[in-house]
């Protein structure tokens, strides 16, 4: 989200988006981590086939991210030095990042929808994954949802008008290519998300009261995270356009109880972590109001 | 087209290229952020301007060793699927997956407390800062723990019935929790900690000492020695735990990987009174362009461990012999420790006993910038030695690389980016290293921070 208004929005809304981006840039790339290996836990039947298909893409996801990291941690303490200086350095860091989400948004049409996929021939045609007229709608169309959402959680009221617009054009999009890849997709759950996308939109716009409930961050998450799952169970047990059933590939056995435990122990030391971590933001921005009356 | 075992060369390489490139990221910044707390300790402690000073600009810094670490950690961690997939199977299917998965968690100590640290320094009281520092250390230590765990099961592995995986392919009599204490694992873990960050305090006080030649800056030749101080300190440490795990290390392959240990030492066939062979190669049992010392390999072990019975190649059949170019990295690794060794123990006579200042003498300064490279290399050639003298397996008697190795040449052209990125970041990284430590002079660094109004902990 943020990325696109960086890159396009660069005077206007800087100072907003990095407020959120430069402390937590470490904490979201080791989530990243997180997932990876979650990944290889789950579904260690499927790794194989995956990396078959997937190398040269996850490949390129890796020189992006490795762009994003280096980029970012550059631009925090880079001092103008002739051509160099901070804005272009963030600058690179949202495109390296914009990129890294289109990439991420192809490799997850493809596990959806299965579209350019030969599971028994273990490859990925990106040629025709392009050619499906889903895949191009997926992207546009959750990218669509991203900007149009970016001043919502952002909080960016020079940027009210593109909310409501962009926001139903991505839905829309969005809607389209799930139910080009399947119309089996677009079922009654489909109106979570569709509703709660919009509604969002919707109360950033309409008062200052409501946009700021709608962008208070722990309301804003929520919000996605319910997104997320309703999304996930449009397709839930099958991937890859009904070829794989999950719950046939996730791991199961005396692994479960292992994994359990450390997910417990590990989840609680980063619950505890976090309610530090948010204590003391909590505490910087009571501090910057403080200073500001 | 390349054929497979072309393809399977190159997955080989490419994660080498990668890891080795890794391991310089984590090194320094293991010794960086045990550095950055040492010297804020001491700047709490004695209120030192120059030490403060020093841990400030090296927060800095450290964030950017650790932004781009912590990106090559995850292309690593990809890497495994992508490179050797049947591998990370083997792994996701017994508990040597929950190694990586609790390193995640280490992982989030490091990141969440450094983000406290670096960007919150103002909300907490002195001493609290300073503790965030230990818990990213501990994150940083209890990370490069787990991964050599997972390097200790590949070495010796466990928890899963290896003769039915072997026969079957299947993965049965699953021990979760076993692959955390293997054989070798202790040994291992002991080990490789003292070495990496032995290589890194080393990067680092390198960095100390050619800058202390360079500047004309009195005050900031001040902060430099501080740092130099506590880089020796951590070395002279460091060096002396590496040579005592490295002999543990040696009864350990001795007892464990009797092959790799042939290799390593060149012997073509076991003995009890076994020369020591410097540098060279066999060519048909005989040794090629080797300095040999009778009875001498025979009689270091013998010390060292009390074994009298040495293993040799000719125990093991050939195909499954790893190159024996193992024998010379394992050789260059060792001179090098040695020169260091002799490094650090002329430094500490010279402070112990002489009483002098060594951290301000320019023989020491002078010799420190060369040896930095030499423990850059020793831990390259150290962690060459370790995975090459495994080939051909990847698990050792369960999995051969070439079993593992993915065989889609489609990754070759995005693989060879990879490496291109990694060779233009790698200088880009250390010049930022550069640029940011000495963006400000010492005199402006303690007016800005007389300027801060709350003033507490490290402020940027």
């Amino acid at each position: 989200m943020g990325a696109v208004v960086l890159l396009l929005f660069w005077k206007q809304a800087n100072s907003n988006v990095l407020e959120y981006i430069v402390p937590i840039w470490e904490i979201t790339g080791t989530f990243g981590a997180l997932v990876v290996v979650m990944g290889d836990f789950a579904y260690p039947t499927l790794l194989i086939p995956i990396a078959s298909m997937f190398a040269p893409l996850l490949t390129v996801f890796l020189i992006l991210f490795v762009a994003r990291n280096a980029s970012i941690a550059f631009a925090e303490f880079i001092i103008k030095r002739k051509w160099l200086d901070r804005v272009k350095l963030y600058k690179l860091y949202a495109l390296s990042t914009l990129f890294l989400g289109i990439t991420f948004l192809v490799l997850l049409s493809a596990l959806v929808s299965g579209v350019g996929v030969n599971l028994a021939e273990g490859t990925f045609s990106l040629g025709a994954w392009v050619s499906s007229p889903g895949s191009l709608l997926f992207v546009i169309g959750t990218l669509g949802i991203g900007v149009g959402v970016a001043p919502v959680f952002f909080s960016l009221n020079l940027m009210k008008k593109i909310v409501l617009p962009l926001t139903a054009t991505g839905v829309g999009l969005s809607v389209l290519a799930y139910y080009l890849y399947s119309p089996s997709f677009v079922s009654s759950l489909m109106l979570v998300p569709v509703t709660l996308t919009l509604l969002a939109g919707a109360f950033f716009v309409a008062s200052k009261k409501t946009a700021a409930i709608v962008s208070n961050k722990a309301i804003f998450i929520t919000i996605l995270s319910v997104i997320i799952f309703s999304l996930q169970f449009l397709v839930y047990p099958s991937a890859m356009g009904g070829v794989i059933n999950v719950d046939a590939v996730t791991t199961s056995g005396p692994l479960t109880p292992a994994y359990l435990i450390i997910t417990v122990v590990g989840g609680v030391m980063l619950a505890i972590m976090l309610w530090f971590y948010i204590n003391i933001t909590m505490r910087s921005k009571r501090h910057a109001s403080e200073e500001n009356k | 087209m390349l054929d497979a075992t072309a393809i399977a060369t190159f997955d080989r390489f490419l994660f080498a290229f990668t890891i080795a490139s890794h391991i310089i990221l984590v090194s320094m910044s293991i010794a960086l952020i045990i550095v950055i707390s040492t010297a804020e300790f001491i700047s709490l402690r004695r209120n030192d301007t120059y030490y403060r000073a020093l841990s400030r600009r090296l927060s800095k810094v450290f964030v950017i060793v650790f932004g781009v670490g912590t990106a090559s950690g995850v292309v690593m961690a990809v890497e495994l699927v992508t490179l050797f997939p049947a591998f990370m199977t083997l792994v996701s299917q017994t508990g040597a997956v929950l190694i990586l998965y609790a390193e995640i968690f280490a992982f989030f100590l490091e990141t969440i407390s450094l983000v406290m640290y670096i960007y919150y320094a103002n909300y907490l009281s002195k001493y609290a800062h300073w503790v965030l520092s230990i818990f990213i250390a501990a994150g940083a230590l209890l990370s490069a723990i787990f991964i050599t765990m997972l390097n200790a099961w590949m070495n010796t592995p466990n928890g899963f019935d290896a003769a039915v995986f072997i026969q079957s392919g299947n993965v049965t009599g699953i021990d979760p929790w076993a692959p955390f204490i293997t054989t070798s694992t202790f040994g291992e873990v002991a080990h490789v900690l003292p070495t990496v960050l032995f290589a890194g305090v080393m990067l680092v006080g390198g960095y100390f000492a050619w800058r202390h030649i360079k500047s004309n800056d009195i005050e900031e030749k001040k902060m430099l020695t501080k740092g130099l101080k506590i880089a020796a300190a951590l070395g002279i440490g460091m060096i002396f735990l590496a040579i005592i795990t490295g002999v543990n290390e040696i009864t350990t392959l001795l007892q464990l990987q009797p092959l790799k240990y042939s290799a390593i030492e060149l012997n073509p066939t076991p003995g009890t009174d076994l020369p020591e062979k410097l540098f060279g190669t066999l060519v048909n049992g005989q040794f090629h362009g080797s300095i040999v010392i009778p009875h001498l390999q025979s009689f270091l072990v013998q010390i060292e461990t009390g074994i009298t019975s040495l293993p040799g190649l000719s125990q093991f059949p050939s195909s499954t012999w790893p190159p024996l170019y193992v024998h010379i990295t394992f050789d260059i690794m060792v001179i090098g420790g040695f020169a260091l060794g002799l490094f650090f123990l002329a430094y500490f006579v010279d402070w112990a006993f002489l009483k002098r200042k060594p951290y301000e003498s320019k023989l020491f300064l002078y010799s420190w910038v060369p040896l930095a490279f030499v423990a850059l290399i020793i831990m390259e050639l150290g962690w060459v030695t370790d995975e090459v003298g495994r080939q051909p397996w990847i698990v050792y008697n369960v999995m051969t690389t070439q079993q593992a190795a993915n065989y889609n040449g489609g990754f070759l052209v995005p693989g060879i980016l990879i490496i291109a990125f990694y060779v233009i970041l790698l200088p880009l990284t250390f010049y930022f290293f550069s640029r940011v430590f000495n963006s400000s002079s010492m005199s402006e660094e303690e007016k800005k921070k007389q300027e801060d109004a709350t003033g507490t902990g490290v402020n940027y």
